[in-house]
């Protein structure tokens, strides 16, 4: 029996079993609260009295070095979030890295006895803030053309190359 | 289709020829209307493509081929591309430096940054559009005029 078809069998099935895998965790579609779209679970840490802080719009200082210790950028202010109990929206400022205003970052929402730290998902801010940066109404143009320019660039390119090397193989007629 | 060529079809060409103007209108809504519901540059410049591949489906490949000649196909081709790119560059050179490539604000076309956005967008979707449709029918009209060719020197043996 040869040995290479059945190592190819078996890493197939490995694959398919992966893709199984991964297609049973793919979230509802289209639902904008599902965890990859919205957020990203960072830390948990005991309430003990932070909830007044935050509902004073203060950052607790234990909040603060558990950011620190952790290597995330520091928040500069907390809000809460509007028509919700127990969450909060933190914002960080202008000094941190890719971002030149102040933005909203972090999402601290009270579950039980823990306060659970999250960082939202870009999808979220490009949802929120695409309209008024671009100036156009259409998420997935703005997205196209201006977020993800260069790879529009890029696809052009590759059409681009499509069409030139049929012309190349193709047209054989002196002229071009 | 035996003998020669594709026999005609009256029907056919009578239809194409009132539907391909309205194609080809509304290819350039969807290219235009891009920017405030769906469509783009990619399936606009599909669609105008399709309509002067349908052009020269009905009617002779070589009629069709005389209303959008090759120089003019080639230069189209990578006219799209250059608007493209050039836009890109061009947000360097008018900001002396200070813009990133691609970042369309700081474009001089009006005095506010996300109006400056708004319309680039709409310049880029067009360059797409133009590139996409030239391609479209460059290679459609490489692949039938040799399938011709052949066809022509098979009949004369």
């Amino acid at each position: 029996m040869k040995r290479l078809p059945v190592i190819a069998l078996f890493f197939i099935s490995l694959l398919c079993a992966l893709f199984i895998y991964v297609a049973e965790d793919i979230p509802v579609f289209g639902d904008p609260n599902s965890p990859p779209i919205k957020y990203v679970k960072l830390f948990s840490i005991d309430v003990e009295a932070l909830e007044d802080h935050l509902e004073r719009s203060i950052i607790p200082n234990n909040l603060m070095d558990e950011f620190e210790k952790r290597g995330f950028p520091r928040p500069s202010r907390v809000e809460k979030v509007t028509g919700m109990e127990g969450e909060w929206n933190a914002f960080i400022s202008k000094e941190e890295m890719h971002y030149s205003k102040e933005e909203k970052y972090y999402w601290i929402k009270k579950k039980g006895n823990k306060l659970g730290v999250y960082r939202y998902a870009f999808v979220v801010r490009w949802i929120e803030k695409g309209q008024q940066e671009t100036g156009t109404p259409n998420m997935v143009t703005y997205g196209l053309a201006d977020y993800r320019g260069y790879d529009t660039l890029g696809e052009t390119a590759v059409i681009f190359t499509a069409g030139i090397s049929v012309i190349l193989l193709l047209r054989r007629r002196g002229k071009l | 289709m035996k003998g020669k060529g594709a026999e005609r079809s009256i029907i056919v060409e009578t239809v194409s020829r009132v539907m391909i103007p309205f194609i080809q209108l509304f290819s350039l809504y969807v290219i235009i209307h891009g920017a405030s519901g769906p469509g783009g540059g990619f399936q606009g410049g599909v669609v105008l493509g399709a309509s002067f591949i349908l052009y020269g489906v009905v009617f002779d490949i070589t009629s069709g081929r005389k209303r959008l000649p090759e120089s003019v196909n080639t230069v189209l081709s990578s006219l799209g591309l250059y608007i493209f790119a050039g836009l890109g560059l061009l947000c360097i050179i008018l900001s002396s430096g200070v813009a990133q490539y691609l970042n369309y604000g700081f474009l001089p076309f009006t005095t506010h940054f996300e109006e400056n956005r708004a319309l680039s967008i709409e310049l880029v979707e067009i360059g797409i559009g133009i590139t996409v449709m030239a391609i479209m029918v460059s290679i459609f009209f490489d692949l039938a005029w040799k399938e011709e060719k052949r066809k022509k020197e098979g009949n004369k043996d």
